[in-house]
């Protein structure tokens, strides 16, 4: 009856799994100025511009993964835990994912709407770090807060 | 759209758990819309009625709203 592109039930542990670690490794690298801990190694680079080195374009460049790693596993995280079916999927559930959607598209832009009048300087790109995550955190809350109090009520 | 799903399930002897199985959807789902926070698809409305041997007008009705 109710279609969906979500992926299986059993990828939402798998989810939190990466989710989890990937948020407190975040954290402490946030509170301890990104360069807590070093891991230099060469990568693959298609864009690397720096105010030292000189630019290149599809280049093998030396730097230090840990920030880069994080980062890709929060939002493979973030979205295995976002897309992943409920246990119990339908339509209801749907209607509960679509209006925590537009959510937090909403809250989200209009977060940084705030922050683009009244923040300025080197504290707007702290503003737009955050802000690449935010939309998927704010869709996390809001789905799973939602789903707990419908779970309640229907007690 | 009002529904008289309560009253149907109470008259056929079904809890909200029983009625979700068999219309296959979660208990959660048969609660929001007894306590009309949520508006059922059609398909949904036609298991519905189908459960209790019934036209779906004579479970859901429409509001002034509507």
């Amino acid at each position: 009856m109710y279609k969906t592109v979500l992926l299986p039930n059993r990828y939402k542990k798998l989810g939190w799994a990466l989710l989890i670690p990937a948020t407190a490794l975040g954290i402490i690298s946030i509170i301890n100025g990104f360069e807590w801990l070093k891991w230099e190694v060469r990568v693959p680079a298609l864009i690397n511009s720096d105010l030292l080195v000189p630019s290149c374009v599809g280049c093998i460049i030396k730097t230090n993964v840990v920030n880069t790693l994080l980062g890709f596993l929060f939002i493979v995280g973030a979205l295995l835990v976002s897309f992943s079916k409920e246990k119990n999927e339908d339509e209801f559930i749907a209607s509960l994912r679509q209006s925590s959607l537009l959510w937090a598209v909403l809250l989200n832009y209009s977060l940084l709407a705030v922050a683009f009048l009244f923040i300025y300087g080197l504290a707007f790109l702290q503003v737009m770090l955050y802000n690449m995550f935010t939309v998927l955190i704010i869709y996390i809350v809001r789905f799973n807060y939602v789903l707990v109090r419908s779970n309640k009520s229907a007690v | 759209m009002k529904n008289k799903i309560k009253i149907e399930r109470a008259i056929a002897g079904l809890t909200q758990e029983e009625l979700a199985k068999q219309v296959g959807v979660s208990r959660q789902t048969i609660n929001a819309m007894e306590l009309n926070k949520y508006v059922p698809s059609t398909v949904l409305a036609l298991k519905v009625g189908k459960v209790f041997h019934k036209n779906v007008e004579e479970i859901f009705t429409l509001e002034d709203t509507d």
